[in-house]
């Protein structure tokens, strides 16, 4: 055996992987010339990261996919305005209480009955019934009826007046399905592809790898916001769930996919800078905040809370973390894109390492334990904080709650952090207040009616699962509920802005940074675009060019 | 080393350092590094490891940061240095679960009636089907990421082929002239188990336990790689391949140098069992 020590192969392999790194880096790709000739025809890959359980459902991951397949009553334009999709036009009656929405005739479903206004109404029953989860919290102690007035007209009864029901109807959770479909075929069918009047029909479901929706060729119904009508330009989509986010963007350099979703910040100047297109969108809603347990825990004391939220510089975390890509949050009800955001709310709290402590001192946390943390009667001031990894929160995200944790460490928190597998996370997991001192996470919504869906109070009788502090206040409550009521637009964002102020005020959670739902795409795919009620990619104008 | 199952590194690089002994003095360097690394962290650690600091975040390695930084400005140099404890443990712990469990199984294959010792191989062998980290794998998925799981999923998951090594040193000892001597003076069973059968059968675990610790260890990061492993911000070595992984098209070294740093402790600790291996094959002879 010679005694020469061989190092050649791990050196080869070195310099191999360095190169594939640079070359990674250095892939810059030329783009179609201005000029170029359309391409008919084509199939659209696109890398998206999550993959739901079902085509429709109350998941915002549905509602990208279901806005493919379903066309819903209405849209929403880029400037914020309720535009004509499956309605031709609505009116609200002078109380209020009755909303008269007017079809397109001639529509029909993929499986050739009419979208008639029985089918509308049929579709509101069955949200409310439980067939979209998140539809049903929209409507829920509003929605009275539905009734098919004449086949194109349809009438929504309310309970009471709801201002923002046509934008709420924008949203993906109101795809609406042919009736037959959802009477006649089983549950698996209409999960795994439901049957709507859209631009694509679903083709196949490999579960694990993707979806191939092929073009609906007697397409008629574009929203109004769309660039052209009649059937899509493209043949096929074929939505593939690429979950790790380096991946996606490997596979967009090497055109495996022509668009990605999820784009990491530190990508996206490079990405731009090479040519691809880059769509941002801001989420409107609930931002990524945190929100405290009120109800068991350290943060029952609002000391506490409001220390923690002193403790805190979160400006420059997100800064640094998002590349000047993820923008700063300090709201903890609604984001900055929201109809009836306030600002003041957003900037109640910065960073006072000293006011922090002090709140901590008064709070009765005054003992240090070896590592230098906050201690009362022996306990150590250690606060969970799970959150949905790679699902609610992605690596980004996760970046930032690192940087939460951190920064609340020099006044005495300790967070501990615990990343959820998304079917762990979706099973309920820390979902009771014993589990959990802080919830993390977003909610993509209109306008600011979502603050009723996160604070509406929680009851015996009518439980609210999604009102994270636990807290419940009749006066919160109060100013959304008439907020949601009133018709004027500057009287309605005042009472939404008396809302964020409370939750600021009492603590109750804090903003942190803003959702993205980002796209990029390759130049050689022209008009693709987001919705803008959710951010969805719309692939229904999209072509190719050579 | 095939006897081992699963290679660990490329064969001649390996054998080759076990041959050598500056290649071994080597191996007792890097590993005497990890060691002190992990009982006195901050005695080679540059920076606090959890500190963040924005204005350097992601900084390429430098004078100042040996390693470079990551995204929130963390020195990684100091990340590794601190995450030797966690990784090391997990390397040991691991292995202390799998040559325990394999100790038990390979005795009872090789020693039982031959109905129990029948039933006992088959299990071995139902388990062994399975591919370690899909063993692993589903062991975390039913118990929950933590540091502990990962120790009990490396340790049963790397089992079954220890398991098959003692068994057969256990037969091959039983077989051997001197046991047989030892029946013909009318020695008891117990007396010649003990006195000769087991201390002949385990001695070379001593090898395979370092050998197993290095390769623990890249399981262990494979598990964290895959966001199974320990809770942030903990450096655990595999944790910063995962967080690093997002950020290789523009900073390489957040995977590149901890990767390396596995790779050096595992191909160390192989070289140390490999040439224990030898000095012990040499007294055999």
């Amino acid at each position: 055996m010679p005694r020469k020590l061989r190092v050649a192969p791990l050196v080869a392999l070195t310099a191999a992987a360095a190169l594939t790194l640079a070359g990674c880096s250095a892939g810059a790709s030329a783009g179609p010339a201005s000029d170029a000739p359309r391409v008919e025809g084509g199939t659209i890959v696109y890398g998206h990261q999550q993959e739901p359980a079902c085509v429709f459902g109350g998941w915002i991951e549905q509602a990208y996919l279901s806005t493919q397949v379903l066309d819903s009553l209405v849209s929403l334009d880029e400037n914020a305005q309720v535009v004509p999709w499956l309605a031709e036009s609505w009116e609200e009656s002078d109380d209020q209480l009755t909303w008269t929405f007017h079809l397109k005739p001639g529509v029909t479903f993929t499986d050739g009955t009419p979208v008639d206004a029985e089918a509308i109404a049929y579709n509101f029953d069955h949200w409310v019934g439980g067939g979209n989860s998140t539809a049903k919290v929209w409507l829920q102690g509003y929605y009275q009826s539905a009734e098919a007035i004449d086949a194109t007209t349809v009438a929504i009864h309310l309970q009471k007046p709801y201002a923002l029901l046509a934008e709420t109807l924008t949203q993906g959770y109101f795809g609406i399905q042919s009736e037959q479909a959802l009477k006649t075929r089983s549950d698996e069918d209409n999960c795994n592809s439901p049957i709507g009047s859209g631009a694509f029909v679903v083709k196949q479901w490999n579960r694990g790898q993707d979806i191939v929706l092929t073009r609906n060729d007697d397409y008629t119904s574009p929203p109004a916001n769309a660039k052209h009508t009649g059937p899509a330009y493209v043949d096929e989509i074929d939505w593939k769930f690429v979950p790790d986010p380096t991946t996606r963007v490997a596979s967009l350099r090497a055109d495996e996919t022509n668009v990605i979703y999820d784009v990491p910040a530190i990508e996206w100047s490079n990405l731009e800078g090479q040519g691809y297109q880059l769509e941002k969108y801001v989420t409107h809603g609930r931002p990524q905040q945190l929100t405290f347990n009120t109800a068991e825990g350290p943060f029952t004391d609002e000391n506490v809370r409001k220390a923690f939220a002193y403790s805190l510089d979160r400006e420059p975390l997100v800064e640094t973390i998002g590349h000047g890509v993820i923008p700063y949050e300090g709201n903890g009800g609604v984001s900055q894109t929201t109809p009836g955001y306030s600002q003041e709310a957003a900037d109640t709290y910065s960073f006072d390492a000293d006011k922090a402590n002090e709140l901590l001192d008064a709070a009765g946390w005054t003992g240090r334990d070896a590592d230098g943390y906050r201690t009362k009667d022996g306990q150590t001031l250690e606060v969970v904080l799970p959150y949905g990894a790679g699902s609610i929160i992605n690596a980004d995200g996760a970046s930032i709650l690192q940087g939460v944790q951190e920064q609340v460490k020099a006044t005495g928190f300790k967070v501990k952090l615990i990343p959820v597998p998304q079917s762990e996370f979706f099973a309920g997991a820390y979902s009771k207040p014993s589990e959990k001192d802080i919830s993390a996470g977003y909610w993509t919504s209109v306008g600011s009616g979502i603050l009723l869906i996160n604070w509406g109070q929680s009851t015996p009788d009518l439980p609210n699962y999604n009102n994270a502090a636990f807290y419940n206040s009749p006066e919160l409550e109060n100013y959304i509920l008439q907020a949601n009521s009133t018709a004027d637009p500057d009287a309605r964002n005042a009472l939404y802005a008396e809302a964020q102020q409370y939750i600021a005020d009492h603590a109750l959670a804090i903003g942190l940074y803003d959702r993205l739902s980002t796209l990029a795409v390759s130049p050689y795919l022209k008009d693709v675009w987001q919705e803008n009620a959710q951010g969805g990619p719309v692939f229904y104008d999209a072509y190719f060019v050579q | 080393m095939t006897a081992l199952g699963q290679p660990l590194l490329t064969k001649p690089v390996s054998a080759k350092l076990a041959a050598t002994p500056w290649g071994f003095f080597l191996a007792i360097a890097v590993l005497l590094f990890f060691v002190v690394a992990a009982v006195f962290p901050a005695a080679l650690a540059t920076h606090d490891p959890y500190a963040m600091n924005f204005a350097n975040a992601l900084h390429p390695p430098s004078f100042e940061f040996w390693f470079g930084t990551d995204e929130s400005g963390r020195d990684l140099y100091s990340r590794v240095i601190y995450g030797t404890r966690e990784s090391l443990l997990i390397g040991v712990g691991a292995t202390a679960v799998s040559l325990s469990l394999a100790l038990v199984l390979g005795s009872l294959a090789a020693l039982a009636g031959r109905f129990a010792s029948a039933a006992v191989n088959r299990i071995i062998e139902v388990l062994f089907a399975f591919p370690t980290l899909l063993l692993a794998l589903l062991l975390v998925a039913v118990i929950g990421p933590s540091a502990m799981s990962q120790v009990v999923a490396v340790g049963v998951g790397t089992a079954p082929g220890y398991a098959r090594i003692i068994r057969g040193q256990i037969l091959k000892a039983k077989d051997s002239g001197y046991v047989e001597a030892a029946v013909a003076l009318g020695h008891p069973r117990a007396w010649i188990l003990r006195n000769h059968v087991l201390p002949n059968a385990l001695r070379p675990l001593v090898a395979i336990f370092a050998l197993s610790v290095g390769q623990s260890i890249v399981w262990a990061s494979s598990l964290s790689f895959l966001g199974l492993g320990v809770a942030p911000p903990s450096p655990e070595w595999g944790a910063l391949l995962d967080a690093g992984k997002q950020y290789i098209t523009q900073a390489g070294w957040l995977t590149v140098l901890p990767g390396l740093v596995i790779v050096v402790l595992a191909l160390a600790a192989t070289t140390l069992g490999k040439h224990i291996q030898n000095i012990l094959e040499k007294d055999e002879k």
